[in-house]
């Protein structure tokens, strides 16, 4: 595994628990969005994670008729999801500072 | 929606890939299907995601690759990986019903193999004296053996699914196979010796043991 994919995979799961904190959606939108942030993660990607998430129970699916017309999986947050995302948002903050602070030094 | 419905509404809008995409994702969905203890409705849940995501993205003129990566058996392994197992009791009619099933094959060829030696062949009786000790150790072996042989060749296609195999190729291995294995078949029910009490039966009444074993499969299959 490469050092890119080692430091995204838990980093993506909190993207995907935050924003699916925010609305509900189903797997191509997700990936739309994360690319719109500037994540640049092979869309393929998102499914193992999304099945990961959805058997911790910090996500939950649903198929559900979409406007456009076919039936599509959407995913909310779950009571456990709201508690891992708060977690990680800590654990991202306290590691944020720093490791910058030490990345900005060795310039 | 159940796995059924949706099997049903993916072979509809499959038809919608284009022939290079239509390869990677049958051969995607085999591969995962063929990951048979996992829960069938989350494998059919995200076998259906994955076709709308790439039935997006097709429209949107992105290549497979730019998608889902270009190791398509390393992408599948990640899925099967992450997938739920089936539970317990659905594992356990599964199980009885693959049971079933293949007793009621066994109880029909039986019937066919000795209506042709008899009326073809002029060998052997439409009464057939059955030793019961017998009969019970055959059956008890050709289970387990059988199963071995699934096994065998849901690992086979597995390894074959991502790779281009010579069709002649495939063929002699699959010839190859099939006489191995009935040869296992015959060596096992050859060496087993008469044992225990008899009975005789009339051999048409197996067509009648073998409907009645595959309406109690097919139920089970409608529990699932």
């Amino acid at each position: 595994m490469s050092l890119r994919s080692q430091l995204l995979k838990g980093v993506l799961e909190g993207c995907i628990l935050s924003i699916v904190e925010k609305k509900s959606v189903y797997g191509y939108e997700l990936s739309m969005i994360l690319q719109q942030y500037g994540l640049d993660v092979s869309e393929g990607s998102i499914y193992p994670i999304l099945l990961r998430l959805q058997k911790e129970k910090l996500i939950h699916g649903q198929m559900k008729k979409s406007p456009a017309g076919p039936n599509r999986k959407y995913y909310h947050l779950t009571d456990d999801g709201k508690k891992a995302l708060i977690d990680f948002r800590t654990h991202w903050n306290d590691l944020k500072q720093p490791v910058d602070l030490i990345l900005e030094k060795e310039d | 929606m159940d796995a059924q419905a949706l099997i049903k509404e993916n072979n509809e809008k499959r038809k919608l890939l284009s022939k290079e995409n239509l390869e990677w994702y049958e051969d995607m969905l085999v591969y995962i299907r063929l990951s048979f203890d996992k829960s069938e409705q989350e494998t059919e849940e995200v076998l259906s995601e994955i076709l709308d995501h790439l039935l997006e993205a097709q429209e949107d003129g992105k290549t497979i690759e730019e998608v889902f990566g270009d190791d398509p058996k390393a992408y599948a392994d990640e899925i099967t990986g992450e997938l739920p197992k089936m539970i317990t009791k659905k594992r356990f009619l599964f199980i009885s019903m693959a049971i079933l099933y293949f007793l009621a094959s066994v109880a029909l060829f039986s019937v066919i193999f000795k209506a042709i030696s008899y009326y073809a062949f002029d060998l052997g009786e439409l009464t057939e004296t059955y030793y019961l000790g017998t009969q019970a150790l055959k059956l008890g072996l050709s289970i387990p053996i059988a199963y071995i042989f699934m096994i065998l060749i849901i690992h086979y296609l597995r390894w074959s699914t991502f790779r281009k195999i010579n069709k002649v190729k495939e063929f002699f291995i699959f010839w190859l196979f099939g006489i191995f294995s009935v040869g296992i078949f015959v060596l096992v029910y050859y060496f087993i010796p008469d044992f225990g009490p008899t009975i005789e039966l009339p051999i048409y009444l197996f067509i009648g043991v073998a409907v009645i074993l595959y309406i109690f499969a097919t139920i089970i299959k409608r529990k699932m």
